[in-house]
């Protein structure tokens, strides 16, 4: 079966329909400690992000929330015809709806353990995000949340591969996000994952796929993953498996973003690599999406005829995407 | 559903739940028409309304020192006796506890990962205390509890995560079953875990939806679920590979529909609509006819709104024939992303053994079901059943599993 990519939606610190972040962003300090760190924030203020507040369902949603339906919205718009019945959704998320989890936390163990706010606890919900997606853009195929690191989004590439297989969908939206909480700064200190000087960014980015053929030039050759590793070491042989598995011809985007830069270095060898300053911050499953589609791009303004996008994964495992023209 | 390199044979199940430390305990006290629910002691909860649930007695793991067990997550400490329990039975454990397979494929349902220890790194920030945070982010997150059980059983392999609410089990069977099928996967070690933790308790107790009493499914009384935590897990393998391995095999996947429910984020629809088109879409995949379910495993939670939904759409899908109907988290409590996994394990139970799993607790039945629910006792020779789960969000899955 042929998998093509129609079209990608994206949400990102550098705005809406765009990826990356700036160059200067913001230090913010660790909560636990007066360490700061450079942080790429989405403006929620963008009138793209602030109509989706204004649903009635949504407006109580997380962050997170309104990037995943901007970024799939933007998908979807250059095709309004599709049959949104057989349309499927899978998300990626490596922390989800951080933001709603730490304030309902906080709320407990605070305020007592019988005044959490009802309202907020069913927005901590891994799915809910989704949730607001499908109900928000009137799409009723099959709908999954799914959880990793940064290399999930192989796995959700793969599970729409299954659907389109299977005939559970005739378009499937892949999306990675995550939104930002100053917590997540104490926790990649504290797991020794930030690398200094890398801003920690937010967002959200969306690919369609099509299994019918709509004449689109770029095609989802292959999605591996399941190259998993318990430490640095076996991160580093599982890379080297992974990319071995990978057409040898084919260019590498790199897209290590911090202490898998290692990584890279013991793959390149005899590997024609491709450096983007677009990819320029961490942030998690949402950075896959926006890799894959620079990969998209590049493909395309570099007139290359194959590309291979590996997505280190951080805590997991490793993955790698086949793209062609 | 005639090609047997289709076909998703069950090879394998294991569970761990409040009722029992395996399958067969956790079976016989269900048929028994015991309930697990009793006070929380494992977690705090101090503060709120309700204060009982369905509390499991973590199995012993071996191979593991007593600092590698302090370390793991509640929810690692039940799935993989879970896990180990299933691959047991699929013929996939050597003799020293590791798998005969290097590359093995999960399909894994959660709701919560190892949230015990997200709460302990958020109050050592909040109260300044550095020292072991590393190692509580090192057991939190799902893809962790992962990598505790190919570490556990040494393998690997790629993994599917789903996360939708209270179907996640479900959804994770149905997932592997459709990897199976479309030639992605030929053996896949598949499930849901989940385990009480002081974020989720204190969740459902904001919502009131906790009974603070008796938990009764399918009662017009009924005022509330019971929060319960386990692991269920299956090996689902082609029919061909099976044969070829020579192992027994305990039933098929036969068929998985699933919907998602976009009205509201946690009042599933009133008439019903989404859980009568998982369930046909569930036969229609399986190519079975209402006439062939002789038991549906609910979802049942006893909320007023879930149960009343279901029997309005099991009413309309089975009219008058004969299917038994109950829901086991009367007994067992509600397991959230493990309850699908359960549930499918108990089914499988229901049509081996042809023992119908009793809807307790029961007073006034609902009206529409009233004539479905299970009565202690009752026996059936059964060709295929269902299981079906509801969640948050609007997830919605529905499992047929058969015999032959």
């Amino acid at each position: 079966m042929i998998i093509e990519i129609l079209s990608t939606g994206s949400v990102s610190p550098n705005g809406v329909g765009k990826i990356g972040s700036p160059e200067k962003c913001p230090e913010i300090s660790l909560v636990g400690s007066s360490a700061t760190h450079p942080v790429a924030l989405v403006d929620k203020n963008a009138p793209e992000i602030l109509k989706w507040s204004k649903e009635p369902r949504l407006r109580r949603a997380s962050p997170i929330s309104y990037y995943l339906i901007e970024a799939a919205n933007q998908a979807l718009a250059p095709f309004p015809d599709l049959n949104r019945t057989r349309i499927g959704v899978v998300v990626a998320f490596f922390l989800g709806c951080v933001d709603y989890s730490v304030k309902f936390y906080r709320q407990i163990t605070t305020d007592g353990r019988r005044y959490g706010s009802p309202i907020l606890f069913p927005e901590t919900v891994f799915n809910t995000p989704i949730s607001h997606v499908v109900a928000t853009l009137g799409i009723e195929g099959p709908v999954y949340s799914q959880i990793g690191d940064k290399s999930g989004w192989v796995t959700a590439l793969r599970t729409a591969e299954c659907w389109m297989k299977n005939g559970s969908a005739d378009h499937v939206i892949v999306l990675g996000a995550e939104e930002f909480d100053p917590h997540v700064l104490d926790a990649l200190h504290a797991s020794r994952l930030l690398k200094k000087g890398l801003p920690i960014a937010e967002g959200a980015g969306a690919v369609l796929l099509s299994s019918k053929g709509n004449g689109s030039s770029v095609k989802l050759a292959s999605a591996k993953d399941g190259y998993c590793f318990a430490n640095r070491s076996e991160a580093i042989e599982t890379a080297v498996a992974c990319l071995s598995n990978a057409p040898q011809s084919a260019p590498i985007l790199s897209t290590s973003n911090g202490w898998n830069a290692n990584v890279e270095n013991f793959t390149a060898t005899g590997r024609e690599w491709l450096f983007d300053k677009k990819l320029n911050c961490e942030a998690f499953t949402a950075s896959a999406a926006w890799e894959t589609i620079r990969g998209i791009q590049l493909i395309q303004e570099l007139q290359l005829t194959s590309l291979v996008i590996p997505h280190w994964g951080i805590t997991q495992q490793s993955g790698a995407i086949h793209l062609v023209r | 559903m005639s090609n047997p390199t289709s076909r998703v044979a069950i090879t394998g199940y294991g569970c761990v739940t409040a009722l029992g430390e395996d399958a067969s305990s956790t079976w016989d006290a269900l048929i028994e028409g015991k309930t697990a629910r009793a006070p929380i002691t494992e977690i705090s909860i101090d503060g709120c309304r309700v204060r009982e649930g369905a509390q499991a007695r973590l199995p012993l793991l071996s191979g593991h020192t007593q600092k590698q067990l302090s370390r793991l997550s509640r929810a690692s400490r039940l799935l993989i006796p879970a896990a180990s329990e299933a691959l047991a039975k699929a013929s996939l454990l050597k003799s020293n506890g590791m798998c005969e397979l290097i590359r093995l494929d999960t399909s894994i349902g959660t709701t919560a990962c190892g949230m015990e220890m997200g709460e302990g790194f958020l109050r050592s920030v909040w109260n300044n205390q550095p020292r072991g945070r590393g190692s509580l982010l090192a057991h939190y997150q799902a893809q962790q509890q992962v990598g505790e059980l190919h570490r556990h059983f040494g393998f690997t392999g790629s993994t599917t995560l789903i996360a939708n609410a209270c179907a996640s089990g479900s959804n994770a069977i149905g997932h592997a079953a459709d990897l199976i099928r479309c030639g992605m996967a030929d053996i896949v070690l598949t499930g849901g875990y989940d385990a009480l933790c002081e974020l989720v308790f204190c969740g459902f107790d904001a919502l009131l939806t906790l009974a603070p009493e008796a938990c009764r499914p399918f009662d017009r009384g009924r005022n509330g679920l019971m929060l319960g935590e386990g692991a269920g897990f299956l090996v689902l393998e082609k029919e061909s590979l099976a044969r070829t391995r020579g192992v027994e095999i305990h039933g098929f996947v036969a068929g998985y529909g699933h919907t998602t429910d976009t009205g509201h984020l946690t009042l599933p629809n009133q008439d019903g609509t989404f859980v009568e088109t998982a369930v046909r879409d569930a036969l229609k995949n399986a190519e079975l006819d209402v006439s062939q379910i002789g038991y549906i495993n609910a979802h049942g939670t006893a909320t007023p709104f879930n149960d009343s939904a279901e029997a309005k759409a099991y009413r309309r899908i089975f009219g008058n024939t004969p299917a038994r109907l109950s829901s086991t988290k009367a007994a067992l409590g509600h397991t959230l992303g493990a309850a699908g996994s359960i549930e499918a394990v108990l089914s499988l139970l229901a049509l081996q053994t042809g023992k119908l799993p009793p809807q307790i607790n029961l007073i006034d039945p609902e009206p529409d079901v009233e004539d479905m629910l299970v009565k202690m006792g009752e026996k059936a020779d059964l060709d295929a059943v269902l299981s079906v789960n509801l969640g948050f969000g609007g997830s919605t899955a529905a499992l047929a599993l058969s015999r032959s």
